[in-house]
């Protein structure tokens, strides 16, 4: 006969699971997602999921959120096997998603986002004075500070992401699944996620956070399980595991983490930028007052949260968007009134942030991609006739030297993976030896091992004297890649910093706007915290 | 300069109660249009389907009324014919995923044939049906209002179909702003994600807003059939279906901006028939009029609010 207190242990310890998913199985055409897949979640714990893109983490999830429907496998919450067929199953059963974009209506009030679907009514109109009431109690209830009335479209992305989880907390969801949920903040907003999803685990919520950044994992979780190309790899405590150990599991081999390079050796200006003024597709201001240098020999990193006019940036001075008002020089030649293609020969390549629009024509073959910037030239075409065996033999060339892994040179492009797509741009930005090389967005939606590939070959650009202008969302590559950083917000450069002085916190408060301190590494006290959390409300 | 003889014309032609209500009896189908073209609009969907709608509509409410000898049995044909066209339509285009454009185009197409095609062979006649049998509706006095001066017969004297759709602009706004279910229409509209994942049943709501649309258009063409003219004639929607689709861009997608930029339309078909009257300039001409206008004024409004816009961020960036 057992002791008492062990039966109650092991009582507890089975009623501790929060999930449990049991042998999922999901195929989508010409790939198995999830592929005999185990996990579980105890109750009160964060869970860390972590993977490659396409490494099954999303599809588990929505499988869990009911928005996908396994082949094979059962699923278990709170010890009792459930059926999920549609979504609103995983709502009753108190299972709440936040997805990676964010699932609100932008003309809708907060209040009205938070309780769509299950609004409190009065005969048969919406009450819209419980509305209010209902949001403003959960959002005391849990300590998450919003205001009804606001319509979604006037917030910022920290606060939708607030009512997000209010939306799945109001639907009393006691398990929350958060999709990437870092991925379009700030390093400060980011911190208060983290303090969000603290006290919601200490009110007795369990969470499930998908991520691929190994330091949240090792600051948040409890526990972490690895998947990679749709099967679990390891489920680790947190504190047993390390970033080296992760990254292995997640690719499969050794991979560097920080990127190796020598110290800069910059020289004599190539890009010189003077009040840039370009506006967007709505016809706003999005570039305000742009001035900026780059030099050969070094990488200027161009940090901001997404939307903050990287992109209007980049397109004037490739020739994509024309500027309103301001000077862009390359190696004291005015180029503001040139074509693209007379940019170009100025000694201008583009890495383009989407690859699958810009940097690449899907339907073309890889040759022709690679091509695409120099095919009117010797030794590509003589005359008017192209020179089809020196293509074929720079394709060739191009493929092995930039490692991308293809049955053939002549196949379309669309064949080829995220990452090996990115090896084709880099290629054939790369191999025409720019002057000035842009790229934006390098890594986005790539694996470990290409991100270390990308990386590499950028350093090796700038070390051929190459002047390179890195835009880039994700604060890490910034940092690690850049000599100098320069922060954009709302269209203005908000500061320029040595990578070296640069902290974390430092550019974080100049992606949010704060822009009182002029020397990021004055990292603010705790209690400043209410201070600045003041000046981002007055900025909105 | 005497100015008498311009004022005379003006009230003769463009300023009088006589067209002031000839506008409001002309705009009626132009709102129900409006309102078709605003519930798929709200809903996410491009819906064009709307004036064969109006024709089949127009077509049975007719049938029902001179096979039963009454108005509201033409009536109601024509709403169960509206649901009707409406369900298939939806059934074709939203279930089936046939392209939701090409399916409109073929129920325009259809209708303009079949009504054709139904008048021959159950009526006998080509080109247009009226009988004695045939029940319209008739105006409704309002006792009380109809003695006040201006108002009395601005407000009264309309037929059914008129205070019914008065009546259905203010609905479909309480209905669209006020309750649940407005709310998840809008929101699926907008951002059919975000109510998918709540367990709103997008499909669902998309298929009741097409079969509602496909009423209000066949109450358009109830009202063309048995309230405006006595009877059927072939392609008559005359374009209704399409400038419901504008009236519901100038309005905002908002009924009551549906109903007041109707009104534009019906000011400009009744001067156009007080015109038409006079013999002054060529009928055709004329008859393009309510369309040239509601186009016109269409760009012009559209060009208006763009450059307030503009002005509005420029001024926001005055401080740069």
């Amino acid at each position: 006969m057992l002791p008492s207190y062990i039966l109650h242990a092991q009582e507890i310890n089975y009623m501790a699971l929060a999930v449990e998913m049991i042998g999922i199985r999901k195929e989508f055409p010409g790939v198995v997602a999830n592929d005999n897949v185990n996990l579980s979640v105890e109750q009160g714990e964060i869970h860390a999921l972590v993977g490659e893109n396409g490494a099954g983490k999303t599809t588990l999830m929505n499988i869990l959120y009911g928005l996908y429907r396994a082949e094979a496998g059962t699923i278990k919450i709170r010890g009792k096997e459930v059926h999920i067929h549609r979504n609103s199953d995983a709502i009753t059963l108190g299972i709440g998603m936040v997805h990676q974009s964010f699932k609100l209506v932008p003309s809708f009030t907060v209040a009205e986002n938070i309780t769509l679907g299950a609004e409190p009514r009065k005969f048969i109109f919406t009450d819209r004075n419980a509305v209010r009431k209902n949001v403003q109690e959960i959002s005391e209830r849990f300590g998450l500070q919003v205001d009804p009335d606001t319509r979604i479209r006037d917030l910022p992305v920290g606060v939708q992401q607030r009512v997000e989880i209010l939306k799945a907390l109001y639907r009393n969801a006691d398990i929350l699944i958060l999709d990437e949920p870092t991925a379009v903040l700030t390093p400060q907003e980011t911190r208060d996620l983290f303090g969000v999803v603290r006290s919601l685990v200490a009110k007795g919520k369990t969470v499930i956070f998908i991520t691929h950044k190994f330091r949240e994992v090792m600051e948040i979780s409890n526990r972490v399980t690895v998947m990679r190309d749709g099967k679990v790899v390891a489920t680790k405590e947190t504190r047993d595991t390390n970033p080296a150990e992760l990254a292995r599991m997640m690719v499969g081999r050794e991979v560097l983490l920080r990127v190796d390079k020598e110290k800069a050796r910059p020289q004599e200006a190539v890009l010189q930028i003077q009040n840039l003024k370009v506006l967007d597709n709505r016809n706003l201001q999005a570039v305000r007052d742009v001035s900026l240098e780059v030099h050969k020999g070094e990488i200027l990193g161009i940090a901001g949260v997404e939307g903050n006019g990287q992109r209007e940036l980049v397109e004037a001075i490739v020739g994509l968007r024309p500027a309103i008002k301001g000077a862009i020089q390359v190696k004291g030649k005015e180029i503001t009134g040139l074509s693209v293609r007379d940019r170009r020969e100025t000694g201008i390549s583009c890495v383009p942030e989407d690859r699958y629009v810009r940097g690449v024509a899907l339907g073309a073959s890889i040759e022709d991609n690679l091509i695409v910037g120099n095919y009117f030239k010797e030794p590509m075409s003589k005359g008017q006739v192209l020179n089809l065996s020196k293509i074929a033999d720079f394709a060739r060339d191009m493929v092995k030297k930039f490692d991308v892994r293809t049955p053939g040179t002549t196949i379309p492009a669309f064949t080829l993976s995220g990452g090996n797509l990115q090896k084709v741009v880099l290629a054939r930005e790369i191999s025409a030896e720019p002057e000035l090389l842009i790229v934006a967005q390098p890594t986005r939606g790539l694996d470990v091992g290409s991100i270390e590939f990308v990386h590499r070959r950028i350093v090796e650009a700038r070390d051929k004297g190459a002047a390179v202008l890195l835009v880039s969302a994700e604060l890490e590559e910034v940092m690690s890649l850049s000599d100098r950083i320069s922060v954009i917000y709302e269209g203005r450069i908000v500061g320029t910093i040595d990578a070296d002085l640069a902290t974390e916190e430092g550019l974080g408060l100049w992606m949010a706007g704060v822009t009182d301190h002029h020397k990021p590494d004055e990292i603010p006290a705790a209690g400043d915290q209410l201070d600045i959390d003041q000046k981002e409300a007055n900025l909105v | 300069m005497d100015w008498s003889g311009v004022l005379d014309v003006v009230q003769r032609y463009i300023l009088n109660v006589a067209n002031l209500q000839g506008m409001l009896r002309l705009a009626t189908p132009v709102i129900l249009a409006g309102l078709c073209a605003l519930i798929t609009d709200r809903a996410g969907i491009l819906n064009i389907a709307g004036e064969g709608m109006i024709l089949f509509g127009a077509w049975f409410a007719v049938a029902g009324s001179y096979f039963f000898s009454s108005s509201f049995a033409g009536l109601f044909a024509g709403i169960l014919t509206g649901l009707v066209i409406g369900g298939l339509f939806a059934l074709f285009s939203l279930k089936f995923r046939a392209n939701i454009i090409v399916m409109g185009i073929a129920i325009n197409t259809f209708a303009n044939a079949a009504t054709i095609f139904l008048t021959r062979a159950v009526f006998h006649v080509a080109g247009s049906f009226s009988d004695p049998k045939l029940q319209g509706f008739g105006p409704i006095n309002i006792p009380g209002l109809q003695s006040i001066p201006i108002l009395g017969p601005l407000l009264s004297g309309y037929t059914f179909v008129v205070y019914l759709t008065w009546a259905l602009v203010i609905l479909t706004a309480v209905f669209l702003y006020r309750t649940p279910w407005g709310l998840h229409l809008r929101a699926v509209g907008e951002n059919p994600q975000a109510a998918e994942t709540l367990g709103i049943n997008v499909g669902r709501i998309r298929f009741l807003a097409v079969m509602a649309s496909g009423v209000f258009a066949a109450l358009a063409g109830v009202y063309l059939s048995l309230a405006h003219l006595n009877g059927f004639v072939d392609l008559m929607s005359a374009g209704r279906g399409f400038i419901g689709m504008a009236v519901n861009t100038f309005g905002g997608g908002a009924p009551l901006g549906v109903f007041l930029s109707s009104l534009l339309f019906g000011f400009t078909d009744t001067i156009g028939f007080r015109l038409q009257a006079e013999r002054i300039i060529p009928v055709y001409f004329i008859q393009m009029l309510p369309y040239l206008v509601t186009l016109a004024a269409l760009t012009f409004f559209t060009v208006r609010r763009q450059r307030a816009l503009k002005a509005k961020i420029a001024t926001s960036h005055a401080g740069d």
